[in-house]
């Protein structure tokens, strides 16, 4: 079997384990199995990539984190001086990429339910399975972090080296490298903790939801930041400043583990300094104190991942929009459904909501890229951005088809369900209404405080563009089933086509733009783009399905 | 000597009582069939028994020895079947077997060497280097059932171990249920099939609300309670005696 570099490192030291009573063969074996596990696990940050069987994931999520690591560290690395104000950015960077990682990616490791019933039925000592949980979770992260700042650790070493001298360089780093492992220690134990409060105090399911928002925001937040990486020169300067210690910076942990190197590197002796970097130390230990103490109690905590909450009471809604703009009780039928589904699966909304989260920022970057003056706000044209919204339509178009729960569409071919076209039209409609014209109102709000009231007949025509533009990704992207196949189908070189039809969607923004270089044309405009949107949903729709007909019967 | 002793075992869940008073006994080779509606305490009086569960009251003795002390060595003699058994899917079945077998502190060629015989017995042998995600059901609990034997347990638990399971292999199973007994192996059989329960067993437990309310062969629970079949000696200890009228009742609220 395979075996790990860790494994062999951890070899040398079982004397450690065998002083504490900890069964050593076991741990091994048991961390063996878990290492090879990750192997086969898709980490959130290696994201869509199509599933290679035998592919080691992991190692590929390193690169990103290297990656990563260096376009976001790096340049801040060379362009701050001052020790102190450079490393507390430093370690707020790190500290937040480390906890999001985490939760986003190890979340199961902490909180696999199975080691209990697997590994505890067994003559095994549970203090060994908590070790292997610890060192699992540590090799991880330490791994993690080695990508994440091996770049960065040159550099520092460079850079002071060649600033200060080579002791000072070295004496530096070293520094650097003691301070990452208490983060990292930090980290886990901060993580188990804060899963154990949630646990303690809100049920199993909501924090599976909270784990699947954050990482959403984790897939976010990678997308953005290879968005401003050109930018970050600029930002870093306007951030070189020199610290006051004010009173909340004790309750910010990137301040603590920047100010070792005021007191170790200027001989700075002020009492707030010194009080930093105790807490530094301090802190992590006492964490880890408190973890090893409830460390028995989460293990009990974790059953209740697998109780259902209490029964909410039932309140009936009215769905009201739902029978404005289903036509038939199938429709009807479907388009709720699709709605509940939409509202209630997690992997659809890990694949789509950081999409759907970058299609609400993109009006926003493209308008600051393209040199936005607020100084001529009132006449700009810059809100034409907002076409950006529907960016993401083919994606979703896309995705609609796939699901969690791909079996269960045996449900539909058992029940006389005479028309499925009906479900796809319905599901379209259900991301509508849910997803897409909520984020839009939302930026038109937006985009109607900052422009002010002059746009909102632009606004207006938007929306009739993208109301358009569904219809066309529809017919393109449309013809299956709703949530009848499983992510894994998920192809990788959509992205090009999704491109490809999105450029539809910028000549119609390039139309409307034409437009508004005539005065008053817009009300014209709106008239055409309302009976092109009427005659698209009518027609653009039903068509398809005799095309489905025929399609299925080749 | 007993295999099993408990005496007074109480438990709470959230101050609701779960077991309510447990006195048994199990000698060597008994097959035990312990029955009782969903949620009247087997499965947790199973789980306290391998140390799944802690906080209960009373005293629990595993081939005599009190395993609330903390040593875990007794569950090197157990063998485990779950209703719902977890794996760690990811895994082929050799790396699965393997690390279960290495678990119970079996050297992991003599695990290899055994878990390829007993897949090939029940019939699975070309998945054993396959991950387990892929298999079908009945082919997961053949790997379930192979886990719990690989150590030649002396007391074994089984939880609904035929589900899934095709008819010839149920009759493999059954068979070598009643070899294990020969053996003086003992077993706890815990089933909502009472035909099957009522076959194998040769003594039978029945728990409901928390409470043991019938302990004997079922020749002997048959003179206690009317009822010729383990199925109407249920229904009679369980106070259920409304199975037509709430079938009917369905049915009415079927037709509308």
């Amino acid at each position: 079997m395979k075996d790990f570099l860790t494994l062999k490192i951890l070899d040398r030291f079982q004397f450690i384990f065998k002083k504490f009573n900890v069964d050593y063969p076991t741990l091994r074996r048991i961390l063996q199995i878990k290492f090879i596990m990750d192997t086969r696990r898709i980490p959130v940050s290696v994201g869509k990539a199509r599933k290679q069987p035998d592919r080691d994931y992991f190692r590929v999520s390193l690169f990103i984190y290297a990656f990563m690591g260096f376009f976001t560290m790096v340049p801040i690395a060379i362009v701050i001086n001052d020790p102190m104000v450079l490393m507390t950015y430093i370690f707020g960077i790190l500290m937040f990429l480390l906890l999001m990682t985490v939760i986003a990616d190890f979340s199961n490791v902490l909180l696999d339910v199975r080691d209990k019933g697997i590994i505890l039925t067994k003559p095994v000592n549970p203090k060994v399975l908590s070790v292997a949980k610890f060192i699992h979770i540590f090799r991880y992260l330490f791994l993690i972090t080695l990508s994440l700042v091996g770049p960065l650790t040159l550099a520092l070493l460079v850079k002071y080296s060649f600033l200060e001298g080579f002791v000072y360089g070295l004496l530096f780093t070293m520094l650097f490298i003691f301070e990452v492992i208490l983060l990292n220690l930090f980290i886990i134990v901060l993580t188990t903790l804060l899963y154990l409060f949630i646990l303690k105090y809100f049920s199993g399911e909501k924090l599976k939801d909270i784990i699947n928002y954050i990482q959403i925001t984790m897939t976010i937040i990678i997308a953005i930041s290879y968005q401003i990486i050109g930018r970050a020169f600029e930002l870093t300067e306007l951030l070189d400043f020199n610290i006051t210690i004010r009173w909340y910076h004790y309750f910010l942990m990137p301040f603590w583990f920047g100010a070792p190197y005021k007191l170790l590197f200027e001989g700075n002796l002020e009492a707030s300094i010194i009080t930093l970097t105790i807490l530094t130390i301090i802190i992590p230990i006492v964490a880890f104190i408190i973890y090893t103490k409830s460390i028995g109690t989460f293990e009990n905590s974790l059953l209740k991942l697998n109780q259902t909450d209490k029964q909410k009471p039932y309140k009936k809604e009215r769905w009201f929009i739902a029978k404005l703009i289903t036509k038939t009780q199938d429709e009807f039928t479907f388009y709720r459904f699709s709605y509940q589904m939409l509202k209630s699966e997690r992997e659809f909304k890990l694949r789509v909501y950081p999409s759907l989260g970058l299609s609400m920022i993109f009006p926003f970057i493209f308008m600051f890229q393209s040199g936005f003056d607020l100084a001529k706000i009132s006449t700009s044209n810059a809100h034409l951005y907002l076409y950006f919204c529907a960016f993401m339509m083919p994606m979703v178009t896309y995705m609609l088809r796939f699901s969690r729960s791909y079996k269960a569409t045996w449900v539909f071919y058992s029940t006389p369900t005479k028309n499925l076209s009906d479900f796809k039209k319905a599901a379209l409609k259900a991301f509508l209404v849910r997803l897409l014209i909520p984020i839009y109102v939302l930026e038109s709000i937006i985009f109607t405080i900052l422009f002010g009231v002059r746009i909102i007949p632009d606004l207006v025509a938007i929306f009739l563009t993208i109301q358009i533009f569904t219809v066309i990704c529809y017919r393109i992207f449309g013809n299956f089933v709703p949530f009848s196949q499983p992510f894994e189908n998920a192809t990788k070189g959509q992205p090009l086509v999704f491109f490809l039809i999105s450029a539809i969607l910028g000549i119609m923004a390039g139309i409307h733009y034409a437009v508004t270089l005539f005065p008053l044309f817009i009300y014209p405009y709106i008239l055409l783009l309302i009976v092109v949107t009427f005659i698209a949903w009518k027609k653009g729709l039903d068509e398809r399905n005799k095309l489905d007909e025929n399609r299925r019967l080749n | 000597m007993n295999i099993i002793k408990i005496t007074d075992l109480s438990m709470k869940y959230d101050n609701n009582p779960v077991l309510n008073n447990i006195n048994l006994e199990v000698k060597a080779g008994e097959i035990i069939g312990y029955i009782g509606p969903n949620g009247a305490g087997k499965s947790t009086t199973v789980k306290i028994m391998l140390g799944l569960v802690t906080g209960y009251t009373g005293k629990v003795e595993i081939f005599g020895e009190d395993i609330s002390l903390g040593n875990v060595d007794y569950k090197r003699r157990i063998g485990y079947v779950p209703e719902v058994a977890d794996l760690y899917d990811s895994l082929t079945a050799r790396e699965y077997l393997t690390f279960i077998g290495s678990l119970y502190g079996l050297s992991d060629n003599d695990v290899d060497a055994k878990a390829k015989e007993l897949l090939k017995l029940f019939d699975i042998q070309d998945v054993y280097d396959q991950r387990i995600n892929t298999f079908s059901k009945g082919m997961r609990q053949k790997v379930v059932i192979i886990s719990s034997l690989l150590h030649n347990p002396d007391l074994l638990f089984l939880d609904e171990p035929l589900s899934g399971l095709d008819a010839n292999t149920v009759m493999v199973v059954k068979e070598l249920l009643s070899l294990f007994s020969e053996k003086g192996k003992t077993i706890f059989y815990s089933s909502h099939i009472m035909e099957v329960v009522e076959k194998i067993s040769n003594r039978i437990i029945l728990i409901n609300k928390g409470q043991i309310v019938a302990d004997g062969s079922f020749e002997t629970l048959k003179d206690q309670v009317h009822g010729s079949t383990l199925e109407q000696i249920f229904n009679e200890l369980t106070g259920f005696n409304q199975h037509e009228e709430i079938a009917k009742n369905i049915l009415s609220v079927i037709e509308g």
